[in-house]
């Protein structure tokens, strides 16, 4: 009451208002300044690159290529991920147990073991198990597919579903976190306004579920992208692969590792643009 | 029953549900004629909110039998035997049972437009344009139509709750459930939906409305039902539920809540 009074009554006074500096903040952006200005002046007195080699490279047809067959790897083992990964989570909260077990087997599988072994595992073993791939339509005569399996399974057919499969774990999680988040009173209200339990996740739960997946999908995205590298172990003709292959013969290691990282970024910030578009049609609400 | 049974809206005939051990309704009997009103009241887990969602199958029951408008909830029976109905035909039935929840539950990520629009867009398959127009109508009637591409985050909790009133009368539905709706509401905000829901009352909607509201039992409800650990202990005329409660449990209720 007092304090109100005399406020009311003090002359009006222009105020100057002085923050507070944050030194911490200041002193350690001066630190990382410094430390990346040294590394660039020790790199370029090292002429560690060849700029002119860089450059030519980084446009060459065969890079080209590698870029172009990183991104469609990445992108269809993610389109692939998504589906497997949306089924898992399904199974997980159906309320089966054993739809539910076997959930949480397959995720534990393929997050467990390393993405390597498991592209090693399909590209080795799917021709051992089946010699030969025969696909009918049934109670027909009609055959669709009939080859050795050796042909089917192409160095990008076994990356494929090695990435997609590992990949799908990583989505069934993200999409069941995603799935839990809707709100319970969301999907009463879906059911009583008579939406099938189909309606209420195609109308309802997974366009809510959306906005929590959306950003952890565009962060797999992006790893996964850069997983495609690990198809150069089995001789899928990739960014990092072709690469190496050129350094191997004439030793321009820096150069090419910087043309594959600078793809590997080009395609990270296409990713990242899909992501903010995709985050725009669904935003939080 | 079987005569009253096909002339009645809502049937409950013995009915019990049990979560494991416990049972939350015992026995329950009631019966609302079409274009009642009637209001249940109760200490809160008397199982109010439970009974109305056993109504339309979102919970189901342990015993007994639910019938709306003579059509048997949930259940197909043939001989002794109750068969549980599919997916597609249990919410074939909700689709003539309105409910309006204590939380409104709007779809947060639809405006308030396709919010209304949704029952009969997803459900009913009626055109996209027809929908609007009914919806509209409808947001008019609760008295918002200038919110109608605004999203259920933008608005106050009693226009949220007009909106979700809307949202269910956009199917026609034969019979209206409403678990304490304004419960989530300021005093000023509620009265707002209670006075939406009031005017329902006089065009004729069959409803019953689960509330802490005394004004919606006392004004315009026609019956009172009174709860108390998952049984009726009163079924009467709500002016006799204020004026006379019988059992002991109503008149502590009647003083603490009338005052
Ligand atoms: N899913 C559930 N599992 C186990 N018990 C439950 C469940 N849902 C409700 N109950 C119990 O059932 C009883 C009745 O709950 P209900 O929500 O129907 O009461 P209510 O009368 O609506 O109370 P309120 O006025 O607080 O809303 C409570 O004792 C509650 O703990
Ligand atoms: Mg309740």
């Amino acid at each position: 009451m007092t304090v109100a009074a005399s406020c009311a009554m003090a002359e009006p006074r222009a105020v100057r208002v002085k923050h507070r500096l944050r030194w911490g903040a200041w002193l350690l952006s001066a630190i990382v300044l410094l430390v990346t200005g040294m590394l660039l002046v020790a790199a370029i007195r090292a002429k560690i690159m060849n700029l002119e080699v860089f450059l030519t490279y980084f446009t060459s047809e065969q890079v080209l290529l590698g870029a172009r067959n990183a991104l469609i790897l990445g992108t269809l083992a993610l389109a692939l991920a998504s589906v497997i990964g949306l089924v898992v989570a399904l199974m997980r909260v159906s309320g089966n147990p054993i739809l539910a077990g076997l959930s949480a087997t397959y995720v534990y599988f393929f997050r467990g073991t390393p993405m390597l072994i498991q592209l090693l595992f399909w590209f080795n073993a799917l021709p051992t198990m089946f010699q030969r791939l025969h696909l009918t339509i049934p109670f027909t005569d009609i055959v669709l597919l009939d080859a050795p399996t050796t042909t089917v399974v192409t160095p990008f057919v076994a990356a494929l579903a090695g990435l997609g499969l590992a990949e799908g774990a990583y989505m069934a999680e993200i999409i069941r976190a995603g799935i839990l988040a809707v709100d319970k009173g969301q999907r009463a209200a879906a059911r009583a306004i008579g939406m099938t339990e189909a309606q209420v996740l195609r109308h309802v739960v997974i366009p809510q579920a959306a906005r929590i997946i959306i950003p952890a999908g565009g962060n797999q995205y992006i790893m996964l992208l850069k997983s495609t590298s690990l198809a150069s172990a089995i001789g899928f003709l990739e960014l990092l692969r072709i690469a190496t292959d050129i350094y191997s013969s004439n030793f321009m290691v820096i150069e090419l590792l910087a043309v594959a990282a600078f793809w590997y970024l080009v395609m990270t910030a296409f990713a990242t643009a899909i992501q903010t578009v995709l985050e725009k049609t669904f935003p939080q609400r | 029953m079987d005569t009253s049974l096909k002339a009645a809206a809502v049937v409950l005939d013995s009915v019990s549900k049990s979560y494991g051990p416990v049972e939350i309704l015992k026995n329950v009997s009631v019966s609302i004629a079409p274009g009642e009103v009637v209001t249940l009241l109760g200490p809160s887990g008397a199982g109010k909110s439970t009974l109305l969602r056993c109504i339309n199958h979102l919970e189901t029951i342990s015993a007994g039998r639910i019938y709306v408008h003579g059509k048997l909830i949930g259940y197909r029976e043939v001989g002794d035997t109750l068969h549980e109905l599919s997916d597609r035909e249990i919410s074939a039935q909700r689709r003539s049972i309105g409910m309006v929840f204590q939380s409104f539950n709007l779809f947060r990520h639809m405006t308030v437009l396709q919010n209304v629009m949704s029952g009969p867009v997803h459900v009913l398959r009626t055109p996209k344009v027809e929908a609007a127009a009914l919806a509209r109508d409808l947001l008019e009637k609760v008295g918002l139509p200038d919110k109608a591409d605004r999203y259920p985050s933008e608005l106050s909790g009693g226009q949220q709750q007009r909106v979700a009133i809307a949202r269910t009368l956009a199917l026609a539905p034969s019979v209206m459930l409403f678990d304490e709706p304004t419960s989530a509401l300021d005093p000023e905000l509620s009265q707002e939906v209670v006075a939406t829901i009031r005017s329902l009352a006089e065009q004729g909607y069959t409803m019953l409305i689960a509330t802490h509201e005394m004004a919606i039992a006392r004004d315009f409800a026609d019956r009172v039902i009174f709860m108390v650990h998952g049984e009726v202990v009163e079924d009467v005329p709500a002016r006799s539920f204020f004026t006379t409660p019988r059992h002991e449990r109503s008149r502590q209720f009647v003083a603490r809540h009338a005052g």
